[in-house]
């Protein structure tokens, strides 16, 4: 052999594939998103909520507080791992997602303020949900130890939560009674749940001031809904493609009308790029930036492709018998979670602005 | 787990490309620009380029097969990053056998590969070699190519006109693409080198661009232009196995990632400029509305950026590993050069009507970024690869 000498890459890979322990969770959740909720999907979102059982075996597998430490009763699993289950839920039923998690995107401040009893209890308590809210313009009004004020919608149940964590700007409050929530007619994510939340006087049981803390807290949830709009959008995607190579119109199926081929293909793309920004973000978790980018993509993305998942059924897109339209309205609203795009997009400009 | 890090290997060689960047392609590809016309050929740049090892070939490599390297695409689209960042024209007029090494590498005989690529070995003096496909009337179908070879006695003779061309006016040779049936689509064509020097090699002129102005892109004639019959890439056998050949290049695709990869790097410098900009002339954190919207574009800038460095990569990791990654490379292609577009465009608007002077370097990099759409597969024709295999969409519709 006459040829040069092999550079030593030894130590130096980009890779973007998931590790094998990594798929095999994913083949787990995969299985049970397909074979548990998406054949229930309706029947959740018409009793708004998620049979117990379903509830009880997603936490089983043990998905529900993966990312938590140790300490706290999770299994101290990387929040790239959780993001690949959430994606695998998000493509069974979005809606379902928080009913299934417990705490959802409220994990990561539940582990910033140490309410590892609280973790500790999720995996094991098919009924414990712990609500979310970010108001990062302080609308909830902090009075001595107390909050008061009512907050428009969290996919929370009508029976209350065990526990509601506020993400303010200026800090991560966690409060247990005083919460008042009164079911709304919401747009998407029924199967979650939707109320008005009445904060009176509520007593704070826990709370941090420290900036870096409610960071992480922030980001872990924009990670969380993130993944979740992924799964959604893929799933919406899949649909249509499927359903655009069956149909047919003029002699050929759908598909194969560049008009609509482009838009198919377009949404695929939509789908990955959103992916690989939450895996980036999920990877080295943490980065306030990073994970405002994942959901700001994300939501961006599975706007896009939702609502045009619809347009490629044609009238029976906008029908109830396929489940896209109701993909277009878990989308809107999950992308409203967390702050939504507003929120996410402020926060990366503020990056840009050196604040 | 993921892995984005690059790793220090790589990072040393990227460390190169910086210096290299900064202290040459830059600068001479905005000289070249306000110019109008490309680096010339006897610049003496290139002479510094080709001695320190840049296109230079070594002897035993060219006389070798391509060979399955772990990491080469991704170094690849780390690289091309790189270079495209400081200046994507000025990358171009690089010394070397460029596009015109592949086809004569995994086409050509062993003797062909020696003669040919043998003199890019010689540290003397610097060479080009360059590619001809795209004729004024097939573009994106390639299959309509109307430059003909015919053969007479020990010799070929070929007819028609080539253009966007780069690198063809100082190329030692060029790698020629004709039909010997125009009836038969790819069938029919069969790849020439043609030597510069080569009678019937007619009209070379550069044409004008609207950026990428380092580098000529060049149209030319051929007249009855008589090309050496051992000058038929691979020889008469190798179209007769050619299927086999299309079918093994088809699956892993390294180019595409890497082309594409190019409007991150543009688009990246577009950031950066308009970052800087912004940072000088402006205290984003100041309530000012407008301050508000440029603290937005350019948030949005560096995440749409990201997305498509992570589609590239992606794209080439598979390539690295041998996992058919045609729908991957082409969402890179028809990712990537779309929001480069958008992003240098809002680049532009950061710097206000400021953006629009050339002393900015902004609307330079948004003139030249449009071309990173089209040339190796338009974002339409990138659509339709990716909806063959994701559609099934039929080949002739």
């Amino acid at each position: 052999m006459t040829a040069r000498a092999p550079l030593d890459y030894a130590d130096a890979v980009i890779d973007l594939r998931p590790g094998a322990d990594e798929e095999l969770i994913r083949a787990t959740a995969r299985a049970f998103a397909r074979e548990r909720l998406a054949p229930a999907m309706r029947r959740h979102e018409e009793r708004r909520g998620v049979d117990s059982e379903i509830v009880r075996a997603y936490r089983d597998l043990g998905f529900a507080t993966m990312e938590a430490p140790e300490a706290a009763g999770g299994q101290g699993l990387s929040l790239f791992a959780k993001a690949i289950v959430l994606e695998e839920i998000g493509a069974g039923d979005p809606a379902a997602s928080f009913a299934l998690d417990g705490a959802g995107p409220a994990l990561g401040a539940l582990v910033e303020l140490g309410e590892n009893d609280l973790l500790r209890r999720i995996p094991h308590d098919p009924d414990l949900r712990v609500g979310v809210v970010y108001d990062p313009a302080s609308a909830l009004v902090l009075e001595g130890e107390a909050i008061t004020g009512t907050h428009p919608w969290a996919p929370v149940p009508a029976r209350g939560c065990a526990a509601v964590v506020v993400i303010r700007g200026d800090r991560l409050v966690l409060v247990r009674e005083g919460v008042r929530c009164t079911p709304v007619d919401a747009c998407g994510l029924a199967a979650s749940g939707a109320c008005r939340l009445d904060f009176e006087r509520a007593p704070v049981e826990s709370a941090t001031l420290d900036a870096a803390a409610i960071a992480r807290a922030l980001a872990h949830a924009r990670i969380w809904c993130a993944a979740v709009l992924v799964g959604a959008a893929r799933a919406a995607s899949e649909y249509a493609i499927r359903y655009a190579q069956e149909r047919v119109a003029f002699g050929r199926p759908i598909a194969h009308h560049q008009g609509l081929a482009f838009l198919l293909v377009d949404m695929a793309t939509a789908v990955d790029a959103a992916r690989l920004l939450v895996w980036r973000a999920a990877a080295v978790p943490g980065n306030a930036r990073d994970a405002a980018w994942a959901f700001a993509e994300a939501a961006e993305q599975a706007l896009f492709v939702a609502p045009n998942a619809v347009q490629a059924l044609g009238g029976h897109g906008f029908m109830k018998d396929h489940p896209v339209e109701k993909w277009m309205r878990d989308i809107r609203t999950l992308a409203q979670a967390a702050g939504g795009r507003d929120e996410a997009e402020l926060t990366a400009a503020l990056a840009e602005a050196g604040a | 787990m993921i892995d984005l890090d690059p790793g220090p290997a790589i990072a040393a060689q990227l460390e190169r490309v910086r210096w290299l960047g900064r202290e040459f392609l830059r600068p001479l590809g905005i000289e070249a620009d306000r110019r109008g016309t490309a680096i010339p050929a006897d610049h003496p740049f290139f002479q510094t380029a080709w001695d320190s090892g840049i296109g230079q070939l070594r002897l035993d490599e060219a006389d070798e097969r391509p060979r399955g390297e772990r990491m080469a695409a991704r170094r690849g689209v780390l690289l091309a990053e790189e270079m495209a960042y400081w200046d994507r024209g000025a990358a171009v007029a690089l010394p070397g056998p460029g596009l015109g090494e592949p086809p004569v590498r995994r086409m050509g005989t062993p003797e062909q590969r020696r003669r040919f690529l043998g003199p890019f070995a010689d540290p003397s003096r610097p060479r080009w070699a360059a590619f001809a496909m795209t004729e004024p009337a097939a573009g994106s179908d390639v299959a309509a190519i109307r430059t003909t070879a015919r053969r007479d006695g020990d010799a070929w003779v070929l007819n028609g006109a080539k253009t966007f061309i780069s690198n063809a006016i100082r190329a030692d040779w060029i790698v020629v693409w004709a039909t010997v049936d125009a009836q038969a689509g790819r069938a029919g064509h069969r790849a020439f080198v043609v030597e510069g020097s080569t009678p019937g090699l007619e009209d070379m002129r550069a044409e004008h661009k609207m950026g990428l102005i380092a580098y000529e892109s060049a149209s030319f004639t051929l007249r009855d232009c008589r090309v050496p019959a051992a000058n038929l890439l691979g020889g008469e056998d190798h179209y007769e196995s050619r299927a086999g050949f299309k079918g093994a290049m088809a699956s892993f695709n390294a180019t595409r990632p890497a082309i594409a990869v190019m409007a991150v790097g543009i688009a990246r410098a577009a950031y950066d400029a308009a970052r800087d900009f912004a940072r000088a002339h402006y205290t984003l954190a100041r309530p000012i509305p407008r301050y508000h919207r440029i603290a937005e574009k350019l948030a949005r800038i560096a995440r749409k950026v990201e997305a498509a460095r992570l589609l590239c990569w992606r794209a080439a990791t598979l390539a690295d590993v041998e996992v058919p990654n045609q729908v991957e490379a082409s969402m890179a292609k028809a990712f990537a050069p779309a929001v480069a577009q958008e992003a240098t465009s809002l680049a532009l608007e950061v710097l206000g009507d400021a953006g629009v002077r050339s002393d900015h370097y902004v609307e330079k990099l948004y003139r030249d970024v449009k071309a990173m759409d089209i040339v190796e597969g338009t974002g339409q024709i990138q659509r339709v690869v990716i909806a063959r295999r994701l559609l099934g969409y039929p080949s002739q519709p």
